[in-house]
């Protein structure tokens, strides 16, 4: 088989079904009320966004190809096969108006994991060839530059230049036998490499062993977003490959949700082993550092500050208690969301939303949750801890002129951090 | 309260968000099986629907139902909706009596003949018209002259459903249910002892934004409602099909809250809510509480052979039957499943790795 096509699409499907299919299937109520809890609806009032239909396509294959029911259905013709026009139209539901949130999962009154079938369901439009243009060039990047914005290694070595520069700090690079060696995403690299500076000063002041891999620097994963295990695979080969190389006993994923989601739940599932090493999320690492009393700080911000949750650290990734831990070292006056935590609403472009560019005014339009949400509580900043997220809050606040500074919680604890000579 | 006044101006005027009352809007839709695009049609009729009237006759009843409605722990949107409607006559809640309270009644049946809504609980009884009556008029007389002007009546509780305690054996009273009486009337049975109060509202909302009555099944409950057997939607079902069964009230398997059959549990005959909706704000419902259904909501539970009585157990003949019934079901779930495990694993052995040259060359 070379290329995409249909039946190399049902092929796909027909490898994703699985017991959690099944029954997700089959025990689903009809009730909508993963409609409520998913933004696409709640912000435009169409019932074609209701989470659990953008899987009923994929639905319907199941019930013809495994259940008695659907057979009969299809024998006797009231049940249509899965056409390939089908899929194109279905492709902006799958792909633009679904940002792999989790939310509706959370909200199932019966347990269905949406979410996960989503994930699924992308491996089946992939393999059709129903993918958005900016996500394969994305995944393309990934693949031949090592990074889905194509920033290359030179450009990574120009920015802990600059940083050493400044700020006289030493950023290791393939330091064998270090305990940490941390991951990056590309936005951290190009358009926050405070992240850097910030993860330099604390490491140097906590006494943390760290190092960055010259081959295996970038943590995103446009595999998992594209939905393509295969170039998933591939890309957590490669920060598996890195970091056993250089002998690391940990792995720290960056501000970015689902770099963090690929590398600590997805990865050991794709390259079908367990890692040698243990992948800890920054935010984890910064806490126990806290606990243990190795990082501290000379003041808190007296500015009214709220925490955006990023969902797949937060939601998905189990990263709850930390994230207020490290806002109450901070903050003196920090406020919550009226939906926070578990239950926080998507910046909207999550789950490679943000890499589609058809997808820009849907994800605008969505963004009006997340105003409501902070017009209720008006910060003065907007903390978060995924760099997608930054981005995203960025360009929606812009587009609804709000004037709303919007940073990273790890350099907001570097910017107050005790450093002490040692 | 004006008559004039919406249900939507009168939530606000009682404090209840708008937030609140579309979540109230959706559980309804949900709890009515409406697809969740119903639930602003809901809110919408809801919001605009101005107060019917509701005349309430108690016959030979206890006061249980009234209860079961008013007495929830916290105001409840449901009570609130219930407060919505024009409460023209009904002797447990009204301030007026006697010649007043009469007076009431005639003036509505008068006022919005043909259009209000007559709810009844308590059976009614024909042995002899003195048994029950009030400003003595019979029960028999009251019900007939004030069902002709209604638009529907709404048999609200097992005794005003089906006759309930008052028409057990022997039946002293000659006690009958309203449809035994009243046969040219759309009648909804909301059956219980007592019915759930979500349940009342339910029928109540659902005549506020559809104008009629919801599905009903062969004893006229609404299907909604009582389209489930408790059996099937109990928390202790798994027991059940395991066969693990309390004997008695202080063993094992009533601790470790096995199935409850053999102690008498009528859930696999009763068709009722109790399972999903549960009592007291959602609290808990009798089998949580580790006693048996009853049955309440079913004719003539009173009389169905002791509550502590076990329905029918099999024969051992039927036990074997079964037994070979489910080996050759089992046989053939299990064929199918190889099948279709086939299917996948044979898709998982065909597949070639998907690489971005294929992907870049479609797209």
């Amino acid at each position: 088989m070379s290329g995409t096509s249909l039946q190399r699409g049902l092929k796909a499907w027909m490898e994703e079904m699985d017991a959690p299919v099944a029954s997700f299937f089959s025990s689903c109520v009809h009730c909508g009320i993963c409609a409520e809890a998913c933004l696409f609806y709640t912000e435009t009032g169409d019932p074609k966004y209701t989470p659990i239909h953008k899987l009923e396509p994929m639905r319907r294959f199941w019930q013809q190809e495994f259940t008695l029911f659907g057979k009969l259905l299809k024998t006797v013709g009231l049940s249509k096969p899965v056409t390939d026009e089908e899929l194109e139209e279905w492709e902006t539901l799958v792909y633009d108006s679904c940002t792999l949130c989790g939310r509706c999962s959370m909200a199932c009154p019966v347990g269905n994991d949406i979410t996960y079938m989503i994930r699924k369901a992308r491996e089946g439009f992939v393999a059709s060839g129903h993918v958005p243009k900016g996500m394969v060039g994305a995944a393309g990047r990934a693949i031949r530059i090592g990074s889905p914005m194509g920033v290359k290694l030179s450009a990574l070595e120009a920015q802990i230049r600059h940083i050493e520069n400044d700020t006289g700090l030493k950023i290791p690079v393939d330091v064998e036998g270090a305990d940490y060696m941390a991951l990056l995403s590309s936005m951290e690299i190009m358009n926050f490499p405070e992240y850097i500076e910030a993860l330099a000063r604390i490491f140097k002041q906590a006494g943390v062993s760290w190092t960055l891999c010259s081959e295996a620097f970038e943590a995103t994963n446009s595999g998992i977003q594209i939905g393509s295990k295969d170039i998933a695979r591939q890309l957590v080969q490669r920060v598996v490959d890195g970091a056993e190389k250089l002998g690391v006993k940990y792995v720290i994923s960056p501000e970015c949700g689902h770099a963090y989601f690929a590398i600590r739940w997805e990865g050991p599932n794709l390259i079908g082993r367990e890692y040698k090493f243990e992948v800890v999320h920054i935010l984890e690492l910064l806490d126990q550092l806290r606990a243990k009393g190795r990082l501290k700080v000379s003041e808190k911000f007296d500015e009214r500050l709220t925490f955006h949750d990023p969902c797949q650290i937060v939601r998905k990734g189990g990263v709850l208690a930390e994230t207020r831990n490290l806002m109450g070292m901070i903050a003196s006056n920090f406020v919550e969301m009226e939906d926070h935590r578990e239950h926080n609403w998507c910046c909207g472009g999550g789950g490679g939303v943000s890499s589609n560019e058809r997808a820009d005014e849907l994800r605008i339009k969505v963004f009006s949750r997340k105003k409501k949400q902070l017009d209720a509580v008006a910060p003065e900043t907007l903390v978060t801890a995924c760099a997608n997220c930054r981005l995203m809050l960025e360009d929606g606040l812009e587009e609804y002129h709000m004037e709303l500074p919007v940073t990273g919680l790890t350099e907001m604890i570097a910017e107050k951090l005790v450093e002490e000579e040692k | 309260m004006s008559d004039h006044n919406t249900l939507g101006e009168i939530l606000r005027e009682r404090g209840v968000s708008r937030r609140g009352f579309l979540k109230f809007c959706t559980a309804t839709a949900s709890m009515m099986a409406l697809p969740p695009t119903m639930t602003m049609a809901v809110a919408e009729a809801l919001e605009k629907a101005p107060r019917p009237s509701v005349i309430w006759l108690s016959f030979q009843e206890c006061t249980g139902c009234t209860e079961s409605l008013t007495r929830s722990h916290a105001p409840t949107i449901e009570s609130l909706i219930f407060d919505h409607v024009s409460l023209d006559y009904h002797h447990t809640l009204q301030a007026a009596s006697g010649d007043a309270a009469e007076a009431a009644r005639e003036e509505a049946m008068h006022a919005h003949h043909g259009k209000y809504l007559l709810v009844v609980d308590g059976s009614i009884p024909l042995g002899d018209p003195g048994f029950s009556t009030i400003a003595g008029i019979s029960n028999l007389d009251m019900l007939k002259e004030t069902a002709e002007g209604a638009a529907a009546i709404i048999a609200v509780g097992t005794c005003a459903a089906f006759g309930g305690l008052p028409h057990a054996a022997p039946n002293p009273t000659g006690a009958v249910s309203v449809s035994d009486i009243i046969k040219d009337k759309p009648i909804v049975n909301v059956s219980g002892c007592p019915p759930i109060p979500s349940v009342i509202t339910g029928v109540l909302a659902h005549f506020l934004t559809f104008g009629g009555l919801p599905e009903l099944d062969q004893y006229g409950r609404p299907m909604v409602f009582f389209g489930q057997s408790i059996h099937d939607r109990c928390y202790r079902r798994p027991f059940y099909d395991k066969g693990l069964f309390a004997e008695t009230f202080d063993d094992e398997g009533a601790r470790k809250g096995w199935c409850l059959y053999r102690l008498g549990c009528k859930g696999p005959m009763t068709y009722n809510a109790c399972a999903t909706m549960k009592w007291n704000q959602g609290t808990s419902w009798p089998i949580e509480s580790g006693h048996g259904c009853l049955g309440c909501s079913e004719p003539d539970f009173w009389d169905a052979g002791g509550f502590y009585k076990a329905l029918s157990i099999p024969t051992s003949d039927l036990a074997g039957a079964i037994g070979t019934g489910l080996g050759v079901g089992a046989a053939v779930g299990i064929a199918a499943g190889a099948m279709a495990h086939k299917k996948k694993t044979d898709a998982e052995h065909e597949r070639e790795p998907l690489t971005v040259e294929q992907l870049e060359g479609e797209s």
